[in-house]
């Protein structure tokens, strides 16, 4: 049974007089247990179905569609029953660990603050997280809360976000862009972080990233995003291995170990979107129809795939 | 903050003398009310060396100084004849009175009213907050305090015109010194508590499930009010310069009626006296909010 599921899913935030279509139509749904990922180049909408998903967007953003979490449809709970979800249920790793923490309040209280609210008393979860933190690599713990979080490391703030989002054992974790801005040794820290958070507590991942080394490495299933859209839905080893939508494979050309072949072209003004296809300006196997009419989501070999000529690939 | 004392006493000491009319003669005449016209060629210069006002004025403002530091005496007044030291004892805790009142309601007013137009962002209360403190930040302190006599006073009879004393004496000057303060500090906590609620820290408050009280008691307070209270400072700043218009308005007896009293007198040694008092407690509220900032925010402290 699926714990997460999202139906048409579009958020579109005022600009002027125009409107910014982040997300339009995501459908998908995350199993219990395992690590979805959602890939795409920056801008393309990751972080907002993340926010979307706590309803954390700013009070300008439209939002329509329905978030099933467990059955129950997110958009329609009350704030109080918001709260419980939120932290509890479902936890956020936010993309910018450095900008998460408040630079004002030690760490301690910024940890100890999870357990609020939730009827459990702060010391016995002070444990809890310490313990957590030892495991997620984090050394001298006791010493670590009495510092304010300037005085941390990158990779230690990672760590400490990381911890946070993890030590009410939430259901469901929504990680953002966790290896961004790292340097190459904090990165694979965090490859191995992730890899144990998944192995040692087999929770719901969802995981937003355009880094593809860790997709691939701790991910099952992909959502690769274009332009707010999903164009390919599918078994990771089969997304980044055989990728069948074009911008998927530019994607995956454009890895340093496959010849670091950068896709030309920008993605589409998202206040006025193209006709047909939302990749065609930089398609290569764009055909006359891509250009007059949008390609559907089809089922495709057991994957999902947003293209007129899927089968031709 | 010994220079900025020492270069505040010398502009004052030399802007006093290039005001038209000789020293010793308004004296002279403020002395003897009624009967200006007898003042006579030597009584002038009676006075003018007694007090050695004939000196040039650097040697005058060294002389000063120099009593100023060795033995602590700052003068004394031409027209009380009393120690300036004394006369500024007896009208500082009024000042102090005033200006304290009206920082204390500028401070609770405004931070608290700001940071509701905030939570309210773009409402009909935040709307009409917003107007109501233009109108607070744009009229002069004078115009205010006359309005404010004009309808408490005079129309509705609910506080008196002037005096010192009472509580209700203090009401209207306390009012009419705070509003543009309130109004000011309203302004910056209101942008900055924005400006804070927008970051990503608050975002990761909410998403641990904190209700909306404790993000903005705990999270977002004192973040906001590292501009306010660098604000604040600047007001108590305004406010002593207010005082003094203000205290002559409500006829309250503090250093600022003093001033404006000594300054129309030429009584220079009073005049000094004031805008040293004046500066000091301007240069110790800096202080203080210089150390309420360190100890609010950490990178400051740790570096
Ligand atoms: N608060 C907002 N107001 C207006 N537009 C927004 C807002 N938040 C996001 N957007 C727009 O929505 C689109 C998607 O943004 P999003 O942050 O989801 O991208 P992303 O895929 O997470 O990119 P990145 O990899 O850079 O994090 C962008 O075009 C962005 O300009
Ligand atoms: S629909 Fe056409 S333009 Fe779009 S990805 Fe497929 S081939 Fe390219
Ligand atoms: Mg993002």
């Amino acid at each position: 049974m699926s714990l997460l599921e999202i139906r048409d899913l579009s958020v579109e935030f005022p600009a002027g007089e125009n409107t910014v279509k982040a997300v339009s139509h995501v459908f998908f749904n995350v199993r219990e247990g395992e690590t979805f990922g959602i890939i795409g180049e920056s801008g393309s909408g990751k972080s907002v179905i993340g926010l979307a998903l706590l309803r954390l967007l700013p009070a300008n953003a439209n939002i329509s569609g329905a978030v099933l979490f467990h059955g129950q449809d997110l958009f329609s709970l009350r704030p109080s029953e918001l709260r419980k979800i939120r932290g509890k249920c479902i936890s956020l790793m936010p993309q910018n660990p450095a900008g998460a923490l408040n630079p004002v309040l030690k760490n301690r209280l910024q940890i100890e603050e999870v357990f609020e609210e939730r009827g459990i008393d702060k010391k016995e979860g002070m444990k809890k997280s310490l313990r957590l933190m030892k495991k997620l690599l984090l050394k001298d713990p006791e010493k670590l809360c009495d510092l304010y979080p300037h005085q941390l490391s990158g990779g230690m703030r990672q760590r400490l976000v990381a911890c946070m989002s993890l030590s009410f054992e939430p259901e469901l974790l929504i990680a953002d862009e966790p290896t961004k801005g790292l340097d190459p040794e904090a990165k694979e820290g965090a490859v191995e972080l992730f890899t144990k958070i998944k192995k040692e507590y087999g929770k719901t991942m969802l995981l937003i990233t355009h880094d593809l080394d860790l997709a691939l490495e701790v991910c099952d299933r992909i959502a690769v995003m274009y332009a707010g859209e999903i164009v390919e839905l599918d078994k990771a080893s089969k997304v980044l291995g055989t990728p069948l939508h074009p911008y998927t494979k530019g994607l995956v050309r454009a890895q340093p170990r496959n010849g670091l072949v950068p896709l030309s072209g920008q993605s589409p003004s998202r206040i006025s979107l193209p006709e047909g296809c939302l990749f065609h300006e930089r398609c290569r196997y764009s055909g006359i129809e891509c250009f007059r009419k949008h390609p559907e989501m089809k089922n495709h070999k057991g994957g999902w795939i947003r293209c007129h000529f899927q089968s031709l690939q | 903050m010994i220079l900025t004392l020492f270069a505040v006493c010398a502009l004052t000491f030399f802007l006093m003398n290039v005001i038209p009319g000789g020293t010793a003669e308004l004296v002279l005449k403020h002395t003897l009310v009624g009967l200006e016209d007898s003042v006579s060629k030597e009584q002038v210069n009676q006075i003018s060396s007694r007090y050695n006002l004939d000196d040039p004025l650097y040697i005058q403002f060294f002389r000063w100084i120099k009593e100023a530091i060795v033995t602590g005496d700052i003068g004394t007044s031409y027209v009380f004849k009393k120690p300036v030291l004394y006369l500024l004892a007896l009208r500082l805790p009024a000042t102090i009175q005033l200006a304290g009142v009206s920082m204390v309601i500028a401070i609770l007013a405004g931070v608290s009213m700001g940071i509701y137009s905030a939570l309210k962002e773009n409402r009909i209360s935040d709307h009409i907050l917003r107007i109501v403190t233009l109108f607070g930040v744009s009229m002069p302190g004078f115009w205010v305090a006359l309005l404010l006599i004009l309808i408490f006073s005079l129309k509705l009879k609910l506080a008196p015109v002037a005096g010192y004393g009472s509580l209700e004496n203090l009401f209207l000057p306390a009012a009419a010194l705070s509003l543009h303060s309130v109004a000011a500090v309203m302004r910056v906590t209101r942008i900055s508590m924005l400006e804070t609620l927008g970051q990503e820290y608050i975002r990761f408050a909410k998403a641990k499930g904190l209700p909306l009280w404790k993000i903005v008691s705990r999270h977002a307070l004192k973040n906001a009010m590292l501009p306010v209270i660098t604000v604040i400072g600047f007001q108590m700043g305004s406010l002593l310069g207010g005082a003094v218009v203000i205290e002559k308005i409500f006829a309250w007896p503090g250093i600022g009626s003093l001033l404006v009293d000594s300054i129309s007198a030429r009584d220079l040694p009073v005049v000094q006296g004031c805008v040293l008092a004046i500066v000091t407690m301007f240069l110790f509220v800096h202080f203080l909010v210089d150390m309420l900032y360190t100890h609010l925010d950490p990178r400051i402290r740790y570096g």
